[in-house]
């Protein structure tokens, strides 16, 4: 068996009330994980313990075998190998599209790089995200429709070319055609940078069609872990509420379709 | 009824603690990244160009009236009783040791502190803070560190502008309102004049330009729950900063005038 690329070990985080409750969850390299769950169950809390945004209160995430915890510099280093696409994308409203994908890459990169490989390498994310540079590179984010400002926030979270990228809720607030697209996006930066992916998501068709696992998160414990295949074969009683019959029948038809 | 005033006290005394130690390490964190070079210069000039140039006309209008006021007031009081040159002292004397730096730390407080609080406290409920630190730029670096600063640096310049222009406000006032000449005002403001209450009014400058972008940024970052919790969050800072300000004035008399 080979090692985790992130491991999140027995974790528990409270609030006021508790929200993780000893999860613990192996992501290994190149594999897409989906984590589910209904709203409040502590899926977005999950995925920022993994960069060390929300510190848990008991237990350790380790990322490539460094704990989270391990320090200011340890922490650095993940961060640095590590891609995050926040739920409302997460641009600065002061900077142009330019300067909010240019913060995707580090400081000591972009002295390395030079000016000219900067400037390409922003427009070489936003095309990998559909976005035309020379429409958006000088606009700010409150000029684009949140669809593009999710996909600006892609674009910011690959330029940096990282390792392993979290997507928290991607397509929440996107009408079926733009969250059919970010799905696809996601796809799509999967195979051309070859990143190791975790997803968060309540929208269950998205997760059984970008997943090679999917987990189930119930009131701050894994209730399920498995393929896509594997969910929507669960008996859990649970699983089977919570997969929606419009979704389950969706991916089967492609399986079946692709069959 | 007792209980509930030992827990009312308590409960205020700690959220005081809390505060003073988040504002404590949150001055040390801005010492540590200016002090290890990772505050840029640009940014600081763009927040000086904020809250210093852009305060500017606002504090000289609140000069203008500071100094119209007090001369007016003087005026009608000194008037058949005191020599009227004793005016040019007491405008001087106020302006410089008072409404010159209280006044521009309340024309900071609204216009910039407020907004430090509002705009950190947005950037927190919407994740750009987290989006920050994902992307390894340090928002105290980032963020804090430039607009304490140029507070630090816009602040004491605005008191001395608003302290000129209250000064010559006062002066044309007089003249208007009671009929003193300039010279005469400028002799009774020489009368009583100290040199140190120059640097005294300056020392303020520097104490409420640090203080302000430091309580605003401190409530900025505590900010939670959505814009509700940002509306209240402003509020509560424009509070806490009106009374610091008023508190840290108070105690420089006996610390510095004595």
């Amino acid at each position: 068996m080979p090692e985790p690329l992130i491991r999140f070990d027995d974790v528990y985080k409270a609030f006021d009330l508790p929200v993780l409750a000893g999860v613990t969850l192996d992501v290994y390299e190149g594999e897409t994980v989906s984590i589910l769950g209904p709203s409040g169950t502590g899926k977005s809390v999950l995925l920022k313990t993994s960069i060390g945004l929300i510190a848990p209160d008991r237990g350790d995430v380790t990322v490539e075998g460094r704990s989270v915890h391990a320090g200011r510099q340890a922490l650095a280093e993940i961060r640095s190998r590590v891609g995050y696409v926040f739920q409302y994308a997460a641009l600065f409203d002061s900077m142009t599209i330019r300067e909010n994908v240019a913060l995707g890459i580090r400081d000591e990169a972009a002295r390395q790089l030079g000016r000219d490989e900067v400037q390409v390498r922003i427009e070489a994310a936003l095309e990998s995200v559909n976005l035309d540079p020379a429409a958006v590179l000088s606009k700010l984010p409150a000029e684009l429709s949140g669809g593009m400002r999710k996909r600006v926030g892609l674009a910011r979270a690959v330029v940096g070319r990282p390792h392993i990228l979290l997507y928290d809720e991607p397509v929440t607030g996107l009408d079926p055609v733009n969250t059919a697209a970010v799905s696809h996006l996601i796809g799509k930066v999967r195979s051309a940078y070859g990143v190791t992916s975790v997803v968060v998501t309540h929208d269950v068709a998205q997760a059984l069609e970008i997943s090679d696992r999917v987990a189930l998160l119930d009131r701050g414990q894994l209730r399920f872990v498995g393929t896509p295949a594997e969910f929507l074969a669960s008996a859990d009683p649970l699983v089977q509420a919570f997969a929606d019959r419009d979704a389950a029948r969706s991916f089967a038809q492609k399986e079946v379709e692709v069959a | 009824m007792l209980r509930r005033s030992i827990d009312t006290v308590a409960r205020t005394g700690a959220s005081a603690a809390h505060h003073a130690g988040g504002l404590f390490l949150l001055a040390v964190a801005i010492v540590r990244v200016t002090l290890s070079g990772q505050v840029r210069a640009r940014h600081v000039f763009a927040q000086t160009y904020e809250i210093g140039v852009r305060s500017l006309p606002l504090v000289a209008l609140t000069a203008v009236l500071s100094g119209v006021v007090t001369s007016q007031q003087g005026g009608y009081q000194f008037t058949g009783s005191v020599p009227l040159y004793i005016l040019g002292s007491v405008v001087a004397s106020s302006i410089v040791l008072e409404l010159g730096p209280v006044m521009t730390a309340f024309v900071v407080i609204g216009r910039v502190g407020a907004r430090i609080t509002a705009e950190l406290g947005t950037m927190k409920v919407s994740e750009q803070i987290d989006a920050l630190d994902s992307l390894g730029r340090d928002p105290v670096a980032f963020l804090a560190a430039p607009r304490l600063i140029a507070g630090m640096v816009s602040v004491p310049a605005l008191v001395a502008i608003a302290n000129l222009v209250g000064l010559f406000a006062g002066l044309v006032a007089a003249r208007a309102t009671i009929g003193l000449g300039g010279e005469a005002f400028l002799y009774g403001a020489r009368l009583f004049w100290h040199r140190w209450d120059l640097l005294y009014s300056l020392i303020k400058g520097v104490a409420f330009g640090v203080l302000i972008p430091l309580l605003s940024l401190h409530m900025g970052f505590l900010t939670q729950g959505g814009a509700e919790g940002v509306g209240r969050q402003t509020t509560q800072a424009v509070v806490f900063m009106i009374i610091a300000v008023l508190s840290v004035d108070a105690i420089f008399p006996p610390l510095f005038l004595n």
